[in-house]
């Protein structure tokens, strides 16, 4: 079976980890050749960081995240990313406007995810974070949302939009809660058998608390098509 | 600077009549400057006057003995509301640091819960951020709130409910099964 990529970004691994649902990735991997793919800087920030302070909080994800990239389940894949994430974050910084002044809306960890995607060529990103995901896939909802929020007019410098999409390409995004979804879907929690249906909608609020950018709404959505 | 020079004198004043309901306005005004222009000082000035507005608003810390801690506090913004069009960067940061200093001061008299007024404040404001727009990145490097905290605190809000979404959950789940069979 052919490699399926997914570049994943450190909230992802971070709360799956710490609500104990990250046996989904060894899941995915194993039923379905998914391999996880993160830069070095989510493996820092994820990994690193918390074991060499010693930060207890994040100890347990850690670990487990730790374990993960040992088991080859998640790979951390260096790349030179600096170049293009400046120029890009550059690019997603200059395209709305508020009283001629730039909205500074990604930073340097989201940009590169966008980047390794682009260079390994993958068309799949797995992120929690909702500004970069709908700078991917809606950027006008965007405007609509800061014009909401601040009372102004957004302007948008079409020429800075059209080169972001052309620099990031095609890229599909996704969300814990989805593959939640899809594991659910797959019999991952069959194993609870009559609790299964109760323990998916668990496992959602789970995860909805942990951060993933799924709304109330979309999960009752979700949970009255579930027999 | 502009932001601070229009807004300190403001917050001072609040603070000295102890007007929570000033404090919160001008503290909804500085969080839309801060989107605007994302400076560090906004930032900062944005976390001061949340923080402020809840001390007002705690009738425990405005007791008789809390008093001394209350004059320092407003002592420091008059410092800064002297100093501001003269001051550099760094200067006003420390002078953001002196307030903080006697905010911290305020609470050790009488202090209830694990996390600090302050601390609270700089999770509230880098959530609202990220509620406004703003990358998780970006409000957790201006605050120093780590990510997964203001994660935390975002997932317990409505604030994904308040954004209707380009895609519907069938597309979502569409894309995701792609995943699986592509």
């Amino acid at each position: 079976m052919k490699k399926r990529d997914v570049i994943v970004d450190a909230g992802v691994l971070i709360s799956l980890t710490s609500s104990c649902l990250d046996n989904l990735l060894y899941f995915f991997a194993e039923k379905y050749n998914l391999r996880f793919i993160i830069p070095p800087s989510v493996e820092k920030e994820a990994v690193t960081v918390p074991l060499k302070k010693n930060i207890r909080k994040y100890l347990f994800s850690a670990i487990r995240i730790k374990n993960a990239i040992d088991a080859g389940v998640v790979v951390v894949v260096d790349a030179k990313l600096e170049e293009d994430t400046k120029n890009l974050m550059k690019t997603a910084n200059s395209i709305f406007f508020v009283r001629g002044r730039p909205l500074h809306l990604i930073h340097k960890g989201e940009t590169e995810m966008l980047i390794l995607a682009k260079q390994l060529g993958v068309e799949y990103v797995l992120m929690d974070e909702r500004t970069t995901r709908i700078l991917i896939e809606a950027p006008i909802l965007l405007k609509k949302h800061f014009e909401r929020e601040f009372h102004v007019n957004v302007m948008v410098n079409k020429k800075n939009l059209e080169k972001l999409t052309h620099e990031i390409g095609p890229l599909r995004t996704l969300r814990t809660s989805e593959l939640v979804m899809l594991a659910y879907e797959k019999g991952y929690f069959k194993s609870f058998e009559s609790l299964e249906k109760s323990v998916l909608e668990a496992a959602l609020y789970k995860i909805k608390y942990s951060g993933c950018s799924i709304g109330f709404r979309e999960i009752k959505e979700y949970m009255s098509g579930v027999r | 600077m502009r932001t601070l020079f229009e807004y300190i004198p403001r917050i001072l004043s609040a603070f000295k009549k102890r007007d929570q309901r000033r404090l919160r306005k001008l503290n909804d005004s500085v969080l839309r400057e801060t989107a605007v222009d994302s400076t560090k000082i906004n930032f900062r000035l944005a976390i001061i006057s949340y923080v402020l507005s809840k001390i007002v608003s705690k009738p425990r810390l405005l007791s008789e003995d809390c008093q001394p801690a209350l004059s320092a506090i407003e002592y420091s913004l008059v410092k800064l509301v002297k100093k501001m069009r003269i001051a550099d960067e760094r200067m006003i940061m420390d002078l953001f640091s002196e307030i903080e200093t006697n905010v911290s001061l305020l609470e050790e008299r009488d202090p209830r819960f694990v996390i600090g007024l302050l601390s609270k404040g700089k999770l509230k404001m880098a959530a609202t951020f990220y509620a406004q727009g703003m990358s998780l990145g970006i409000a957790a490097e201006m605050t120093g709130i780590d990510k997964q905290e203001i994660l935390d605190y975002a997932g317990s809000t409505m604030m994904f409910d308040r954004l209707t979404e380009e895609k519907t959950l069938k597309e979502r789940m569409k894309i995701a099964r792609q995943l699986l069979s592509g």
